[in-house]
């Protein structure tokens, strides 16, 4: 009552208040003429003087620093305008979209490291799992100092029909690459992530005996000089296969360059012949028998890892076919390219997934994940020039030829666990063909701003003769057996040495252990209650798994 | 009727089924175990520091057989498995009481 009752008596005393408090603010408050007369007299005075100055000076200073802002964040977040000042080129916007493209691509193409990885690692047995990691991501780190070093020169820089010889450790390099308008660093890394899926293909026929130390040094070789090289001849700016048929050039007389639009050929098979030079001169695995010695492969360990690590190859082979327009610009071209790259995987899935039904009366993951990559290797010569009905077609002939690849290799006493010379060296081969037959007569070259239709590729199957196909069978056999033959001397130089295949002994121990001293799935309990050298025997006992034993004890005999 | 058990070397395994299959025994039970006798671990390798593991993986073969065959068989076993090195595993044998199919109730030897 007493709260209320002050309330009541404040509310009264409100107005009251206020009326005095306007009546005092007026009695204090001066007219406009007083005030300058009160401002006059205090002028004079000395200590209103300085007061008045700081009173102004604060203000300029605060005046002065919005100013300041206002500059600063101006510049940082808009543009000056000039009216009519530059003209805008094309270049200045087609160039940069094609380099995000092409960086895009290259992430992409760089991310099919993780398949492959996946990939060996689920196809071998678990005894070697390490070592397939480690082999995987060393040749990774080896091939991008290699192929900055001399790799990318030998391959892209001009020279003669067989090397570059420009742009050593990339010096004087300009500041885009050739005619396509990309960042020279784009194309450097984009290429570097193909030059990478070639020696990583290459270990994939030589799991499971190979030699860590070997595994360095061939690696070295296949990026460093037998890829570039190679390469140059078909994909380089002066390569001899890439000007074959013009006056003057290789074959003149043959009217027709060899096409490898993203490297069926350049990459797959290379990868591949030389895959399948290592494990003939390595030898199968001990205790591998073949098909017609009454024995089969050896059973993968994972295949939860292995049909997943394909399957992201996949996803990455969306930048190695659709990314090798390094243009953005020809928009219908990278569209076509990744349809026909995903029906040809398609195809060749399926028909892989059938040849095993016949054989087997199985539903076959292995042999059907091989037959999309087949399929997907098939494709990447021909994808921008055939039509997707084409693709299907040619993908799925790639399905068998897969199939009948390993067939063959087994029959031959070859022992290639992953199946890296059926999937990359024959329908690589197969792929580049192909583009001879399934040519469809409307696509010509890509380029920076757009398509050049001007000259289309017509195959066989498209009233376009023999011509195409002649060309692509030359290069074909000259990449093929060059290819062979400098791998096998390569793998023979590395035998040698001794490096290149393990001990027996390393080998039935599994490489895990013998080469890297880890397994890859280290026995939870056993392994987990290993103590580093050098830690005193007394602290290796562990308090808390001995009270815990004792609990558990304790309760069990509880229940009884 | 006597039982076989052989720990053995994992890298000697297919030898050794491959004996036992050469002098007709069809039927084994195979274990992959870890242990070790006087041989005492190996050392493995991690982040740079090493580490000892004292018990090996072994595979663990059990075979039980009619008497008549039970000298070949450890001899069959023996010979499959030595490498001459520390590790080669041991073999035990035992007497065994009887034996039945549960299919179908057979006893002993033509439980075998």
């Amino acid at each position: 009552m007493a709260a209320t009752k002050q309330q009541g008596q404040g509310f009264e005393r409100t107005p009251k208040g206020k009326r005095r408090m306007r009546f005092l603010r007026r009695r204090d408050s001066l007219s406009f003429g007083e005030k300058l007369s009160r401002l006059a007299t205090r002028l004079r005075e000395k200590e209103w003087q300085r007061y008045g100055a700081t009173l102004f000076a604060g203000k300029i200073a605060g005046v002065g620093v919005t100013l300041l802002i206002m500059a600063a964040v101006g510049s940082l977040f808009f543009a000056k305008v000039y009216a009519a000042d530059t003209v805008m080129k094309a270049a200045d916007v087609v160039n940069p979209v094609n380099t995000a493209w092409t960086l895009i691509a290259a992430f992409l193409v760089f991310g099919m490291q993780v398949g492959f990885t996946m990939l060996e690692a689920g196809f071998c047995r678990s005894r070697e799992t390490v070592n397939v990691l480690m082999e995987c991501i060393v040749d990774t780190c080896l091939c991008g100092l290699l192929f900055y070093a001399i790799g990318f020169a030998f391959m892209f820089s001009h020279g003669n029909g067989f090397i570059g010889y420009h742009w050593f450790f990339l010096q004087n390099t300009p500041e885009t690459y050739e005619s396509t308008g990309v960042a020279f660093l784009a194309v450097w890394i984009f290429q570097f992530a193909f030059a990478d899926t070639c020696s990583t293909i290459t270990s994939g026929a030589m799991i499971g005996r190979t030699g860590f130390v070997g595994d360095l040094l061939y690696s070295a070789g296949v990026s460093g000089f037998i890829y570039p090289i190679i390469g140059h001849w078909a994909w380089g700016p002066d390569g001899f296969l890439a000007t074959m048929g013009s006056a003057g050039f290789f074959l003149p007389k043959l009217g027709q360059s060899f096409h490898d639009f993203a490297g069926s050929t350049v990459v797959h098979t290379i990868g591949g012949f030389i895959a399948l030079a290592g494990s003939i001169v390595l030898g199968p695995r001990l205790g591998r028998k073949f098909k017609r010695d009454g024995g089969a492969p050896m059973l993968p360990h994972d295949l939860t890892i292995a049909a997943s690590g394909g399957l992201i190859l996949w996803f990455g082979w969306y930048g190695f076919n659709p990314g090798s327009t390094l243009s953005a610009m020809d928009f219908a071209g990278i569209g076509r390219v990744s349809a026909n790259t995903t029906l040809a995987a398609c195809a060749a899935g399926l028909t892989a997934m059938m040849y095993a039904w016949f054989s087997t009366k199985k539903w076959d993951i292995g042999f059907t994940v091989n037959g999309f990559l087949a399929g997907l290797v098939a494709i990447t010569c021909p994808c921008y020039w055939v039509s997707p009905t084409g693709s299907i077609l040619l993908g799925g002939v790639a399905g068998v030829v897969v199939c009948a690849g390993v067939e063959l290799l087994e029959w031959l006493r070859i022992d290639d666990p992953i199946g890296a010379v059926p999937v990359h060296g024959m329908c690589g081969i197969w792929g580049t063909l192909s583009l001879g037959l399934f040519a469809c007569g409307k696509y010509g070259a890509t380029g920076p701003t757009g398509p050049d239709n001007s000259a289309p590729l017509a195959g066989l199957f498209y009233h376009g003769g023999w011509t195409l196909l002649k060309a692509q069978c030359i290069g074909s056999f000259i990449v093929t057996t060059c290819t062979f033959a400098v791998g096998l001397a390569l793998m023979y130089v590395v035998h040698l040495t001794g490096t290149l295949r393990v001990s027996a002994e390393g080998e039935l121990y599994g490489l895990d252990l013998h080469e890297h001293g880890i397994s890859a799935y280290p026995e939870y309990v056993i392994s987990s209650l290993a103590a580093p050298h050098g830690t005193p025997k007394d602290l290796t006992v562990q308090p808390m798994a001995e009270s815990a034993v004792q609990s558990i004890s304790a309760m069990s005999f509880a229940k009884e | 009727m006597r039982k076989i058990e052989a720990i053995i070397r994992p890298s000697r395994f297919d030898a050794v089924k491959d004996a036992l299959t050469a002098i007709g025994i069809d039927g084994m039970t195979v274990s992959e175990v870890r242990g070790h006798g006087r041989q005492k671990g190996h050392t493995e390798a991690f982040r740079g520091r090493e580490y000892e593991v004292e018990l090996l993986p072994k595979i663990k073969l059990e075979v039980v057989l009619d008497d008549n065959q039970f000298e070949r068989a450890i001899d069959a076993i023996q010979e499959a498995a030595y490498t001459g090195k520390i590790g080669d595993g041991k073999i035990f044998y035992y007497n065994v009481d009887g034996a039945l199919r549960i299919r179908n109730r057979e006893v002993d030897a033509a439980a075998l």
